[in-house]
C-alpha cells in the first residue's frame, strides 16, 4: 500500500509519528502540570503549576545538558528528580524521534508499538532512580526493577527494530466514541460511588456507557440500566454482605 | 491406600449440603457469563470474585472452581450453536461444532462434548488426587534456586505457547513483572514506583488488572467493530441429544487423546486450556484417516478439543496445590482468593487444609457432573440469553465489573485504575501484544523476585548458584532448549500452523 501512495505520504506520516514522540517525551512533565492546576483550587497536594512548568523547562533545557557535562568531568554531583526525568526518559525518547524523520517505517504497529515499551521502560527506569541498588552481594529495592527495565528497554528497541526491517501491518484504526463514554462511564463511578451509593452511580454510568455505541435506544436503555441497578443492590449488599453505600449521604442524613 | 482415604475424605467434605450448593451455584453461574460472548474466562472469574468474599473458604474456592470450568462449558455452548466462541478455550470447538449444528446436529454435538468433558474431568481428578502427594514431596526438595528456575521455565512456556511474535510476548512477560514490582519493596519495605500515591502503596491489584485488561478492553475492543455483533443463530429446535452409536464410536479414541494431551499440558506451567484445544484439534487433523472431513462437522473435531480443555483446566490446579505456583492467569485469580481467606498457596496446604484441598478435588468431579445434569436441558435457555443485544449488554458489564472491583477493597482509586488498565490493554490489542502472558509474569513476578533474592543471598552474589544445583540447571535447560526451538524457523511455521487454524 505505501507504494502506491508515494514519497511525500510516508514522510507526512513519518512527521506525525515523531511528533507524537515528542509529545510521548515530555508526557510525565504535562501530566504532572495538569495535575498541579488542581492545587491552585486546593485539590491534592503537591508543587504549583508555576514551580513545575519553571523546574521541568530548565531542566530540560540547562539541567539536564548540565548534568550530562559535569557526569563526563567527573562531577558527581546529585541530580535532581526533575532533572534526572529529563536525562534519563524525555531526552532518549527526543532522539528516537530525531531518528523516525529518517527511517523508512515498515510496520508502524511494531515500531510504534516498540518505542511505547521503550518509553514505559524508560520511566520505570526513572521511577526507581531514588531506589537503593546493590549492597554487596545482597539486591537493593531497586535492584530488580532496575534490572528488568533495562531489558524492556532493549526488548522495546528490539520490537521496533523489527518493524523497520520487516513488512507488517500499520497502525490499526483507533475509535474514539467507545473508549470515550465507557471511561467516563467507569471514572463517573469511582467519584460518585461514596458520596452517592449504588443506587444513583450504577445507573448514571450504565447511561453514561450506554452511549458509546449510536445504537442505543433510550427507553429500553433506561429500563434494563433500572432492572440491573436494583440487582447490584440487592445483590451486593444484602445476598453477599459487601458493605457499601445505597442511597446519596445527603438523603440518608 | 491413603489415595482412596484422602478421595473419600473429599466426598465427604463436597456432599455437604452447603458445599453442593456452592459448587451448584458456580457451576450455573460460570456457564451463564460464559455463554456471554465478550467475556473470557479470566473476566468471568475477576468478575465473580468478590461474590465468593462471604463465604467460608472452602465454599468460596469450590464456587470459584465451579465458575471456572462452568464458564469453559458455556463457552463451548455458545460455539456450537452460535459459532461464537463465548471463551478463547472452544475457538477450536466451534469450527466442526458450528457445522454440525448446521446439519442439524446440534443435540449430539453438545451433548458430545459434555460427555468428553466430563470424562476427562473424570481423568484430571484421579491424576490430581495421584500426582497431589509425590509432587509435594518434591516440592520440599525445592531451594529458591529451583523456585526461580521452575518459574522461568513457565513463564518460556507461556511465551511458547503465546500466538505471534516470540519477542512481542517476552516483553509482555517482562512489562508483567515491571508492573508487579510497583508498591512496597517485600524486605527493605520502600516504597517502589508509586509516586507516593497511598493506594499504589500495596501494589497493584491482580484482580484490578485483569478486569482491566480482559473486561474493559474487550468491551471497548468489541464497540470498535459495531455495537451489533453477526449472529448466526440456530434458529430450528434442538431435537435428539443422544448422540448415535456411530457417534459415540467415532468421539471415543479422539476423548481419550484429547484427555491425554490436555491433561499433559495442563500441568506445565504457562500452558493451559487454550493452547490444549488447539493443540488436541490439531493432533485429529493430523491422525485422521480423512482430514478433509474436518471442518465439515466432524464429531472429533468437537470431542477432542472440548476434552483437552476441560482436562487442562483441572490439571493446571496441580502445581497450583503443590508447589504454590500459579500455572496461569485464573490460578492466579485463585491464589488471590485463597489470600483473601488467609490461605497460602504451597506444599503445606495439602497436610494443612486438607478439607480444602481434597474437598475441592472432590467437588470439581461432581461439578462436572452438574453440569451434564443440568445443562443439557438448560440448552434453550442459554440460546434465549444470546439474543439480548450488545448494545444492552456492554454497559451492564461495565457497571457489574465496576461494582466489582469496588467491593474488592472499598476503593475507588481500584475502579479507576482498571479503567486505565481497559485503556492500555485496548492499546496493546491494537498493537498485537498479547495480554495473557502479562498477566502472568505480573503474577509471577512477586514470587520471582523473592527466590531470585534469597537464592544469591544464600550462594553469597554467586550467579553460578542457578547451574550448579542440578535440579535448577535441569529446569534452565529445558527452559533454553524450548526457547531454541521456538525462535528455529521450521518449528516456527508449525507453531503459526497451530494458531491459524481458528481463522478458517
Amino acid at each position: 500500500m505505501a507504494d502506491t501512495m508515494g514519497h511525500s505520504a510516508t514522510a507526512t506520516r513519518n512527521t506525525s509519528v515523531a511528533i507524537g514522540f515528542c509529545l510521548l517525551a515530555v508526557a510525565p512533565q504535562i501530566f504532572e502540570f495538569i495535575w498541579s492546576i488542581g492545587t491552585i483550587f486546593g485539590w491534592g497536594a503537591g508543587r504549583g503549576p508555576a514551580t513545575v512548568l519553571i523546574s521541568h523547562a530548565t531542566a530540560l533545557v540547562a539541567g539536564a545538558p548540565g548534568a550530562l557535562i559535569g557526569s563526563i568531568g567527573g562531577d558527581t554531583k546529585k541530580a535532581s528528580s526533575d532533572v534526572l526525568l529529563a536525562l534519563i526518559y524525555s531526552y532518549p525518547i527526543f532522539a528516537v524521534a530525531i531518528v523516525t524523520l529518517f527511517m523508512t517505517i515498515r510496520s508502524a504497529q511494531d515500531y510504534v508499538g516498540g518505542i511505547v515499551l521503550m518509553a514505559l521502560a524508560l520511566f520505570a527506569l526513572w521511577a526507581s532512580s531514588d531506589l537503593q541498588g546493590m549492597r554487596g552481594f545482597s539486591f537493593g529495592a531497586g535492584t530488580a526493577p532496575r534490572m528488568f527495565g533495562g531489558l524492556l528497554v532493549g526488548l522495546g528497541a528490539a520490537i521496533a527494530l523489527t518493524g523497520l526491517l520487516t513488512d507488517g501491518p500499520s497502525m490499526a484504526h483507533y475509535s474514539w466514541r467507545g473508549p470515550l463514554f465507557v471511561m467516563a462511564s467507569i471514572v463517573f463511578f469511582a467519584l460518585a460511588i461514596r458520596p452517592l451509593g449504588v443506587v444513583v452511580s450504577a445507573f448514571t454510568s450504565f447511561l453514561i456507557a450506554a452511549m458509546g455505541t449510536h445504537e442505543t435506544r433510550w427507553v429500553e436503555t433506561i429500563i434494563v440500566g433500572a432492572c440491573l441497578t436494583l440487582g447490584c443492590a440487592l445483590l451486593f449488599p444484602y445476598v453477599l454482605g459487601l458493605p457499601m453505600p445505597m442511597f446519596p449521604r445527603f438523603l440518608v442524613q | 491406600m491413603e489415595l482412596f482415604a484422602n478421595l473419600a475424605h473429599g466426598f465427604a467434605v463436597a456432599f455437604s449440603p452447603i458445599n453442593l450448593l456452592m459448587c451448584l451455584i458456580g457451576a450455573l453461574v460460570g456457564t451463564l457469563v460464559g455463554v456471554l460472548p465478550g467475556i473470557g474466562t479470566i473476566a468471568t472469574v475477576a468478575m465473580l470474585l468478590p461474590i465468593t468474599f462471604g463465604l467460608p473458604p472452602v465454599g468460596a474456592l469450590i464456587m470459584l472452581a465451579g465458575i471456572y470450568y462452568g464458564a469453559q462449558y458455556g463457552g463451548s455452548t455458545t460455539s456450537i450453536l452460535v459459532n461464537i466462541p463465548g471463551e478463547a478455550t472452544s475457538v477450536v470447538t466451534a469450527i466442526d461444532g458450528h457445522q454440525m449444528a448446521k446439519q442439524g446436529r446440534a443435540g449430539p454435538a453438545l451433548a458430545i462434548a459434555a460427555i468428553g468433558s466430563f470424562f476427562a474431568g473424570c481423568v484430571a481428578t484421579v491424576l490430581i488426587a495421584v500426582l497431589g502427594a509425590p509432587l509435594t514431596k518434591l516440592a520440599l526438595a525445592f531451594g529458591p534456586a529451583e523456585y526461580f528456575s521452575l518459574m522461568v521455565l513457565g513463564l518460556i512456556f507461556a511465551v511458547v505457547l503465546a500466538k505471534g511474535s516470540v519477542l512481542k510476548a517476552i516483553a509482555m512477560i517482562v512489562f508483567g513483572l515491571l508492573l508487579s514490582m510497583v508498591g512496597s519493596d517485600i524486605e527493605t519495605g520502600a516504597s517502589r514506583m508509586a509516586f507516593n500515591i497511598p493506594e499504589l502503596a500495596d501494589g497493584l491489584g491482580f484482580a484490578t488488572v485483569a478486569m482491566g485488561v480482559f473486561g474493559f478492553a474487550e468491551i471497548i475492543r468489541n464497540l470498535d467493530a459495531g455495537a451489533e455483533m453477526n449472529r448466526d443463530l440456530v434458529q430450528q429446535k434442538i431435537t435428539g441429544l443422544m448422540p448415535t452409536r456411530k457417534d459415540l464410536v467415532d468421539s471415543a479414541p479422539a476423548i481419550v487423546r484429547g484427555t491425554i494431551l490436555g491433561s499433559i499440558l495442563g500441568i506445565l506451567p504457562g500452558g493451559g486450556a487454550v493452547i490444549a484445544s488447539f493443540a488436541a484439534y490439531t493432533l485429529e487433523k493430523k491422525i485422521a484417516k480423512d482430514p478433509s472431513r474436518f471442518g465439515r462437522g466432524a464429531i472429533e473435531g468437537v470431542a477432542a478439543p472440548e476434552s483437552a480443555n476441560n482436562a487442562a483446566a483441572q490439571t493446571s490446579f496441580i502445581p497450583l496445590l503443590t508447589l504454590g505456583i500459579p500455572p496461569n492467569a485464573v490460578m492466579a485469580l485463585m491464589v488471590g482468593a485463597m489470600t483473601i481467606h488467609g490461605i497460602v498457596p504451597g506444599p503445606q496446604v495439602m497436610q494443612k487444609q486438607p478439607d480444602l484441598v481434597w474437598g475441592m478435588i472432590a467437588s470439581m468431579w461432581i461439578g462436572n457432573l452438574m453440569l451434564i445434569i443440568i445443562n443439557l436441558p438448560l440448552v434453550g435457555i442459554w440460546v434465549r440469553l444470546l439474543r439480548v443485544p450488545y448494545r444492552l449488554m456492554f454497559p451492564s458489564i461495565v457497571i457489574f465489573c465496576a461494582i466489582g472491583i469496588y467491593s474488592v477493597n472499598n476503593a475507588p482509586v481500584d475502579v479507576i485504575l482498571a479503567g486505565i488498565f481497559g485503556l492500555v490493554g485496548y492499546w496493546l490489542i491494537k498493537h498485537d501484544f498479547e495480554p495473557a502472558p502479562l498477566l502472568l509474569g505480573m503474577v509471577l513476578g512477586p514470587l520471582m523476585e523473592e527466590n531470585l533474592r534469597r537464592a544469591l543471598l544464600i550462594s553469597r552474589g554467586d550467579w553460578s548458584v542457578f547451574l550448579t544445583r542440578p535440579l535448577s540447571a535441569v529446569l534452565l535447560g529445558i527452559a533454553a532448549f524450548l526457547l531454541v526451538l521456538t525462535v528455529l524457523p521450521a518449528l516456527r511455521s508449525k507453531r503459526d500452523e497451530v494458531f491459524t487454524e481458528s481463522e478458517n
